[in-house]
């Protein structure tokens, strides 16, 4: 039985002098991106696409927290900064470099969080209102988008979790730092993703 | 300027980073509040949303420091999926 790949293993890009090689988990990681791409990509141009046809459901937006969005756009954008500043600690791997990485993945998960609750408290306001899912086709790809993407940032704290208690432990803070890269990129793009939902969920 | 940004690497970079996504996302809001006619506000909005992906995209993601084929991977569904759009929209969109 042949051995299982190391993490170290890479690919090769180009030939002769113009060898570039990419840690085949990167790359798995761009790939599987990629596909959450399509999947929001196709929910996000049929929301645009169907809203045109119905003459901009302006009536149904106007019933959107706005205000709740741009807090938890915020909240977003400040834990990718938490999460850049995680990443970099690992990269540079300076003395107290768990310390900071225990840090700043520990706010990235709070700030997370921060963006659930937020959400919660979002929903249940709507729900009172009786704006469910199925008070129209405008609410129904509010709640499936917005769902989909808490749903993404619920499994990003799960992961950057696993990491944070990973690098509790001196033998595993190696471990730690070379996939918290991998972490990185799964969470940004969670912030990518809502980057473009706020605008054409609250703002249009 | 440019010796400037390269002294800005690590954490202060990306600082920085974050004061432009903030100051783009206090742009889009205000552009939002104001009485400026809806469509150059949406654009407005979505350009600001665009610059911010880039951003976070070129400089969390490292994707400009990547290998051009990475690049070619990230954008492909994009293309993808903005074709698909454009090419159901007259069936969908703007059905008479």
């Amino acid at each position: 039985m042949e051995a299982a790949p190391s993490i170290e293993t890479v690919v090769q890009f180009g030939d002769g002098d113009s060898i570039r090689e990419v840690p085949a988990p990167r790359l798995a990681v761009w790939l599987f991106l990629t596909s959450e791409i399509m999947v929001f990509g196709g929910l996000i141009s049929c929301f645009i696409l169907l809203r045109i046809a119905h003459g901009g459901w302006d009536a149904e937006a106007a019933h959107v927290h706005w205000r709740i969005g741009a807090f938890n756009t915020l909240v977003l954008l400040t834990s990718s900064l938490t999460m850049a500043l995680a990443c970099t600690s690992a990269k540079e791997g300076k003395e107290g470099m768990a310390r900071r990485l225990r840090t700043y993945l520990g706010f990235t998960i709070l700030l997370g969080l921060t963006f659930l609750g937020v959400k919660a408290c979002e929903y249940s306001l709507e729900f009172a209102k009786g704006l469910t899912p199925g008070a129209g086709l405008f609410w129904a790809f509010y709640y499936t988008l917005t769902g989909l993407h808490s749903l993404h940032v619920l499994a990003g704290i799960i992961l950057n979790s696993t990491l944070w208690i990973a690098a509790a432990r001196a033998d595993l803070v190696p471990v730690v730092q070379r996939r918290i890269e991998y972490a990185g990129l799964y969470w940004h793009f969670v912030d990518v993703v809502w980057i473009f939902l706020f605008p054409l969920v609250y703002l249009t | 300027m440019q010796e400037k940004s390269a002294h800005l690497v690590g954490a202060a970079l990306d600082i920085r980073i974050w004061e432009w996504l903030v100051g783009l996302l206090i742009i889009g809001l205000m552009v939002f509040v104001m009485p400026i006619p809806k469509v150059v506000a949406i654009g407005l909005v979505f350009a600001a949303a665009v610059v911010k992906a880039v951003l976070v995209v070129r400089k969390y993601m490292h994707l400009a420091a990547e290998h051009w084929l990475l690049c070619v991977l990230a954008i492909t569904p994009v293309v993808l999926i903005a074709g698909m759009a454009i090419a159901l929209s007259p069936d969908i969109a703007f059905r008479q």
